[in-house]
């Protein structure tokens, strides 16, 4: 069976949920989007799933479309929150995990989707937090993610501006500024996969086989630490592609990867090499 | 936030825009791609609004065509594009990045907190997030308190009591009923919270037939309605049509090529067309009626997407 990087990415997100956790994204997003109902379809099939911008509860959408506030994304579901009742769980504390992504990412998990540049004059002006400055705070678990770690431009030493805040920054780190979440758990990025240690910074523990160490140091902007049992991405079983083709026929998860990443395709046999 | 007890609301969209003044703090309901007020922000294009100082949750094309159009002084809405789809939103970024408005932008969260604090007449309420958050940087307005019970110290942030909120609904009665289908987005606490409630409908209906579908802002809060059939368009308005990919597209070329290219759209679809019926047949009546055929199968529904 074969497979693209963006088929194998979403399943690496969708692994990072575990059963019977309240799962929540954001707009914008759909390669966690449908993450989500992947991992509801294999894995995790009690979890609770809030879908984006409908704040529908365990939807079954016909197909996930190119915006997030669609009745599509309603479909199949028995109740609806109100935005304000997702919001009122994550702050006090009932929402285990909430998907993040930003124009940079720096080491310790902050992200940056407000503003490239000096705020007065930002050279590149991006879309907005949405809610996540609040919902960072007291979410329990973070999974990261970025379909382009390969610019170099992602993954920073220090965000030029903090949205969403990762485990510190100059003000302090999250218990000393009070947040009860856990704050990144994980990091996904088309290179690899990073966890993050003690110390609250990023640490590689995962390379997808087409990608090499110099690869991933070349595309990072902070030093990088690699974890000492340095593995390949586990693949991806055919019963989550299955479910990933299922949920997403429009294919909008290929919206975030640039077009040369989507030549990345790989097989089952033959230890998933690249067949690129 | 005085409620509004004339039993007769309904009346021409010029003189409903015209309750909203130059500067005025202006709610902008739906979101993304939904139900966003466009008949309205059309209309006060047309109508040469400057300075106005919008508020609210993630949004796109409304907005961005305010912003283009000269209209909006004040940014603090918590996103502002086209998704991934789309991409960021061309007049919005480039005029942040030129310094041409000032960009507030907050957070969802942070809001709804706020017009929570309007709603319940309080000075203010408190949030647990925001510390550690550049978001903070921007609004020199926030504070903090500290807990008289646990001795925790939280970012208290201000009431905010919007001038207008401006909304669309697919049903609504002379009265200003107003029935919408879920997600409200921030719909009804901008309608508790704000002074004034503008609002256009698709349609007019008995107040037996509103209320039989599903009141979600009543009467009392709304100044003045219109009926405005697509007055939503190019953004969805469910279960009447869903949005107009193929035209936000033509806005987001547009509007990302600046100059004249963008004041042609401009001059296309708003101030050279003088109403919402010549806007409607510019955009033409067929492509509108294709909109509405989403329920006719999921095919026909996905195909609006592709």
């Amino acid at each position: 069976m074969s497979f693209s990087i963006d088929e194998w990415f979403v399943v690496t997100l969708a692994r990072t949920i575990h059963d019977r956790e309240v799962v929540f994204h954001g707009f914008g997003s759909p390669c966690a989007q449908v993450a989500m109902h992947v991992a509801r379809h294999t894995h995790a099939r009690d979890m609770l799933l809030v879908e984006g911008a409908t704040y529908a509860v365990n939807p079954d959408p016909p197909f996930i479309p190119p915006t997030g506030n669609d009745e599509s994304l309603q479909r199949g579901s028995v109740y609806r929150m109100r935005i304000e009742e997702l919001f009122d769980a994550a702050m006090r504390g009932d929402v285990d995990r909430m998907f993040l992504s930003g124009g940079q990412i720096d080491a310790v998990g902050n992200t940056n989707v407000t503003a490239i540049g000096p705020l007065d004059r930002p050279k590149v002006k991006l879309g907005g937090g949405g809610g996540g400055c609040n919902l960072a705070a007291t979410i329990d678990h973070l999974t990261l993610w970025t379909t382009r770690h390969r610019s170099g431009r992602t993954l920073v030493e220090q965000c030029d501006f903090v949205t969403d805040m990762g485990h510190h920054t100059p003000e302090g780190s999250r218990s000393e500024l009070g947040f009860t979440g856990g704050g990144p758990e994980w990091l996904v990025t088309e290179l690899g996969v990073f966890d993050y240690g003690g110390d609250g910074r990023a640490r590689l523990r995962q390379v997808f086989p087409d990608v090499s160490l110099a690869d991933v140091e070349a595309a990072t902007g902070f030093e990088l630490e690699v974890g000492p049992d340095l593995r390949s991405v586990p693949l991806p079983s055919p019963a989550e592609l299955a479910a990933l083709r299922a949920v997403d026929p429009l294919g909008v998860r290929r919206l975030e990867f640039s077009p040369d990443e989507l030549r990345r395709t790989f097989t089952h046999g033959e230890a998933a090499g690249c067949t690129c | 936030m005085a409620f509004h007890l004339n039993p007769d609301k309904l009346g021409a969209l010029d003189a409903a825009a015209a309750l909203v003044g130059d500067g005025a703090v202006v709610a902008l309901g739906g979101g993304l791609s939904a139900r966003l007020p466009m008949a309205l922000v059309r209309e006060l294009i047309r109508q040469g609004r400057r300075g106005l100082h919008v508020v609210g949750s993630a949004h796109g094309i409304d907005v961005d065509l305010l912003v283009a159009a000269g209209a909006l002084g004040v940014c603090e809405e918590s996103y502002v594009g086209f998704e991934q789809d789309l991409g960021l939103a061309p007049a919005y970024r480039r005029a942040a990045e030129r310094g041409e408005i000032e960009v507030r932008e907050s957070c969802c969260v942070t809001l709804v907190n706020q017009l929570r604090a309007a709603e319940l007449g309080l000075p203010f309420l408190p949030v647990r997030g925001v510390k550690g958050s550049d978001i903070r940087r921007l609004h020199p307005e926030y504070g903090e308190v500290t807990c008289p019970f646990t001795g925790e110290t939280l970012v208290a942030v201000p009431a905010l009591e919007p001038d207008v909120t401006l909304l669309h609904a697919p049903l609504g009665d002379r009265r200003g009923n107003l029935h919408l289908e879920q997600p409200f987005v921030f719909d009804e606490r901008f309608a508790h919270a704000s002074r004034n409630v503008v609002a256009t409908v698709d349609r007019t209906a008995s107040t037996e037939e509103v209320a039989a579908a599903g009141i979600t802002v009543p009467a009392h809060l709304v100044a003045a309605v219109a009926e405005v059939p697509y007055g939503a368009h190019p953004t969805s308005c469910y279960p009447g049509y869903a949005y107009d990919r193929p035209h936000l597209a033509e806005y987001v070329e547009a509007a990302t090529a600046g100059g004249e290219a963008l004041a042609a759209y401009v001059d296309r679809y708003v101030t050279g067309a003088p109403t919402e019926e010549a806007y409607r047949k510019l955009v033409g009546e067929d492509r509108l009626a294709r909109l509405t055929r989403w329920s006719e199968s999921t095919d026909a529904w996905k195909e609006l997407f592709a």
